[in-house]
């Protein structure tokens, strides 16, 4: 065997199993449920807007704190609370991704991405809050 | 009986879609006849030579019809006929002129004919210089063109199945059970088109599309001249010309996608160029692909080596661009990107895996025929030669674009993983995180190579000469890498080494430039390129890594590779800050003003923008070091019920940049009328009136009156009174006077003064004598709450991002220089 064969299969293993071993960062969808299991522990679950449960923000108090209910694809209804502004058009949502975590109770989260019906389509997805 | 509708346009777009039609045939034309001038190539030249100048004919035929579908697309466009439905979507009347080529490249169906017309540009060059792999060549090429054509040709295979999707489909077929439809004046009913995408509307949305697709498909060209090369069992004849095609690839490409990074930082709202994304991934990964593949053919035309690898790198390319159209076109991504991209559903998913099915059929059919008799070299590399640490260095960027496109793919692959595991997987919950911490390795490795590889010699270099010159250069990266770190504080261990690897790349690449190469300006291509490329490193890591918030800190975080509690993250998220109008508040070294709105209208949409100023000042003398005003604005369409879209405003220093911008305003914009008048009496100089965030000092009246705003007549009684006016939180005493006059002994007229930092307004509204030394004014004053105007802004600092632009310039000269060199040696040669 040649050595630059030697050297390129190393380099190959060490990447597939750098590669690998990032799958352990990959997150999964859950609901309320299954998050509030594991509190703390950041992951994705997949709701609707409340539009009946009150929303709170209040920009002179504090920009970046937006409360409201979620129901997710159980059907278990949620308390949300995002560090964030309220994103745009939420009411118009007809379904939203949240990426955070359970804990007392609520869903703290810091990224929402919302997905509009077809009317509004070209604001299909937005983003609430890098993180 | 069918209805007859009043008022349509129907020419155009039968014209367009005959032309359409006519393109996608002679497409197949072009293509059967260069496959038989192949096949008759050995048996009958003759009947070959014919069968080439039909197939250059249909290729011309092919080109001309696609140049008028776009000609017609756009007089329907320009023409705001909006019976047909992609001038609807797309585009509006208010619109400005300038945009309306963007709005043809906004749809599906247009972006899909800029791919088609830059296939049949690049095609006609290839003909007039590929000689002897010309019929080859432009035989996939024309028969890559059949396949982009059924995308917009838009014909019904069965009562539900329809190929592709016709830019010409009007109105009322794509929403039939509309009721509007039915009536035959529905065209008084369609007044305006939907328009553009607010967040579109800026000039990057014009020149970005076609430059980026002329990068996707400038990868057609190599990987035509790949597979004429297997097909023909030659491989020779198709180095120069492919390396030609790769630089230039690699040139525009490169430019496409840093494109988007700027668009993506100037006027859109991701907070910043880069950002991980599926569907910049989407055009990444090609390009690092093509990256590896173009060095491994420089291995293989010096050294005969690598030439297997290079073939697979090369035709992966293209087959890549596919799969990133099907990633951002169908919706599969709807997830996971921040991209507002909607699925066309399923048709297309299917049509679009049928073609890189066909495609990846024939690479793989095409590589197998020929994987025996590929031209190897049985001997070893040395290990100081500059073969081996290519290869190696194309190797990693290969698996470096793997690790991309694996994680880029979770919503393809998801669902098989899910049925195997159980597991719903979702993108890692901070993408950020997850590309830097493997990425920064590949950056570090490429960056060494990029600095050391052009210090080596093909096939052995002088192992004394190397160390010298490798070593002097890195010990002086090393000091600045050192400056640099310290000064900027870059802490994580990773992140220094790879400050390093930038720093070393710089200097080493300029050394040798300079005194290695003597600076021949036609030789220093690749060392101009690796100059770039380690400058957009260093561009990437400073303006990054310190990247952060000045309404909140946030520095560091998507580069701490530390777990930190969710709420710890969460805090640092808090990036808004609410600004009332006229008090200023503290963000960073700056003070930032909310000073007042202005609107401006075009058409019927509204843009409000609001003016911030920063003033940053030293702390010591209070002098002012610098000031300057920022407009972000938020724009109302009229007709999306209101929906808002904002664009950001960026201040430009040399070394750094403020980018701010709107995440929310007072929702209602009646409030200034909603306050009264409120009267104060004053009787003698010396007496104040209270103010929310200061007072009033009356200082007494004035006959002598030096107004621009009043131009005296004989019979005016008028009077100034002076108010001295204190607001309380700049400390500042501002005078106003307002006037009170008496014309004609009848009527009074009253000139206001207002202070738009306190928002006040002052009216002298009478005045009563009752004797020499007793007068009373009566002042009326309005003052509109600041609580109750105000925005809610985010402004991030991005340090030293010049030089990353600077260093994408310079690399994407270096790819030039390398392909003129290339080009002037073929054309001396005759």
């Amino acid at each position: 065997m040649k050595k630059i064969h030697i050297v390129i299969l190393v380099i190959v293993a060490a990447g597939i199993s750098i590669i690998a071993a990032s799958f352990g960062q990959f997150s999964s969808y859950q609901t309320f449920e299954t998050a509030s299991k594991e509190p703390g522990k950041k992951l994705y679950v997949i709701g609707f807007l409340q539009k009946d449960k009150e929303m709170q923000y209040d920009p002179k108090k504090d920009p970046n704190h937006f409360i409201f209910y979620a129901k997710d694809k159980q059907g278990n209804i949620n308390k949300v609370i995002f560090n964030g502004e309220k994103p745009r058009d939420i009411e118009k949502s007809e379904q939203i991704v949240m990426m955070g975590y359970e804990e007392g109770g609520s869903f703290h989260c810091s990224r929402i991405q919302m997905k509009c019906p077809s009317k509004y389509k070209k604001d299909m997805v937005a983003e609430g809050n890098n993180g | 009986m069918d209805t007859q509708f009043i008022g349509e346009h129907l020419r155009p777009g039968q014209l367009g879609h005959f032309f359409v039609i006519t393109s996608f045939v002679a497409s197949m034309f072009s293509a059967f006849s260069y496959f038989m001038a192949v096949r008759t190539e050995q048996k009958d030249p003759l009947a070959s030579r014919s069968w080439l100048l039909f197939g250059r004919g249909g290729f011309v035929l092919h080109t001309a019809t696609i140049i008028s579908v776009f000609v017609s697309l756009f007089y329907i466009i320009e023409n705001h006929l909006f019976e047909y439905h992609y001038a609807w979507e797309h585009s509006s009347l208010s619109l400005p002129g300038k945009y309306l080529l963007a709005c043809f490249w906004e749809g599906q169906e247009g972006s899909f004919m800029l791919w088609t017309f830059w296939h049949c540009m690049l095609g006609l060059v290839v003909m007039r210089t590929a000689k002897g792999l010309e019929t080859r060549t432009m035989a996939i090429i024309a028969a890559v063109q059949v396949c982009l054509c059924t995308m917009i040709i838009g014909i019904y295979l069965g009562p539900d199945i329809q190929l592709g999707k016709t830019p010409f489909a009007l109105l009322r077929n794509v929403m039939r059970d509309a009721p509007i439809f039915s009536s035959p004046n529905y065209m008084s009913f369609v007044q305006d088109g939907n328009g553009l995408n607010v967040s579109l509307r800026n000039y990057w949305m014009v020149i970005h599309p076609p430059v980026l697709f002329l990068g996707f498909a400038s990868t057609l060209i190599p990987f035509a001249y790949c597979i004429a090369a297997l097909w023909k069992g030659e491989f020779q004849t198709f180095i120069k010309p492919t390396l030609a095609w790769s630089l230039f690839n690699g040139a525009v490409l490169g430019t496409g996608i840093m494109m988007g990074g700027a668009w993506a930082y100037e006027s859109l709202n991701f907070g910043g160029y880069w950002a991980w994304d599926p569907v910049e991934n989407a055009s990444l990964v090609p390009w690092l692909v093509l990256i590896a593949g173009l060095h491994t053919l420089l291995v293989y035309k010096a050294t005969g080596r690598a030439l297997t690898l290079t073939l697979v790198l090369l035709l992966l390319t293209h087959l890549l661009v596919w799969y990133s159209t099907f990633l951002t076109r169908t919706g599969i991504l709807g997830k996971t990107s921040v991209h507002a991209f909607t699925g066309d559903g399923k048709a297309l998913t299917y049509h679009l895996l049928i073609v890189i099915g066909l495609l990846l059929l024939l690479t793989i059919a095409m590589l197998i025929r020929r994987w025996r008799g590929l031209p190897r070299i049985k001997t070893e590399e040395e290990t100081l030669s500059r073969e081996f640490w290519m290869f190696i260095g194309s190797v990693i960027l290969f698996l470096a674009s793997i690790q991309i496109a694996i994680s880029t793919s979770i919503p393809v692959w998801s669902p098989l993983a899910k049925w195997i595991s159980g597991k719903d997987f979702a993108p890692p919950t901070d993408p950020m995180l997850h590309y830097n911490n493997i990425q920064v390795w590949v950056a570090i490795i490429i960056g060494i190579l990029s600095a050391s590889v052009l210090y080596m010699k093909f096939k052995n270099s002088d192992a004394k000469t190397l160390g010298k010159r490798l070593g002097l250069t890195a010990l002086i990266g090393a000091v600045m890498a050192a400056g640099i770190g310290y000064s900027q504080r870059i802490t994580t261990w990773q992140y220094d080494i790879m400050l390093f690897a930038a720093c070393f790349g710089i200097v080493a690449n300029i050394y040798y430039g300079i005194i290695v190469q003597k600076a021949k300006f036609k030789n220093l291509g690749p060392s101009v390129a690796h100059l770039g490329f380690a400058m957009v490193l260093l561009g990437i890591l400073l303006s990054s890594y310190n990247k952060h918030a000045i309404s909140y800190n946030i520095t560091g975080e998507i580069f701490n590779p530390g777990k930190k509690t969710a709420e710890e993250n969460a805090k640092e998220n808090r990036e808004n800050e609410i600004l009332f109008h006229g008090v200023p508040v503290a963000m960073g070294d700056f003070i930032a003003t909310y000073e007042g709105d202005s609107e401006s209208i075009t058409g019927k949409d509204r843009i409000d923008y609001y003016k911030v100023s920063f003033e940053r000042k030293d702390s010591n003398s209070n002098k002012v070091l610098d000031r300057f005003v920022l407009y972000p604005d938020a724009f109302i369409n009229s007709k999306g019920q209101g929906v808002l879209t904002v664009n950001p405003s960026t201040k430009h220093f040399w070394n750094y940049d403020i980018f701010t911008y709107i995440n929310g305003f007072t929702p209602d914009k009646g409030r200034i009328d909603t306050m009264s008048y409120q009267s104060h009496i004053f009787h003698n100089p010396g007496d104040t009136a209270h103010l929310q965030n200061g007072y009033m000092v009356f200082m007494g009246l004035n006959r002598e009156i030096n107004d621009k705003r009043y131009i005296p007549k004989d019979s005016d009684l008028a009077i100034s009174a002076k108010l001295m006016v204190y607001d309380s939180s700049t400390r500042k005493s501002t005078e106003l006077n307002p006037l009170y006059i008496l014309r004609d002994k009848q009527y009074v007229v009253n000139v206001e003064d207002t202070l738009p930092n306190m928002n006040l307004y002052a009216r002298f509204e009478s005045i009563v004598v009752k004797s020499q030394d007793s007068v009373s004014t009566e002042i009326m004053i309005k003052q509109t709450d600041p609580k109750d105007d105000f925005i809610v802004l985010k402004a991030l600092v991005f340090p030293f991002i010049n030089v990353l632009w600077l260093g994408v310039i310079v690399m994407v000269l270096g790819f030039f220089i390398s392909l003129g060199n290339l080009l002037g040696r073929q054309l001396s040669k005759g």
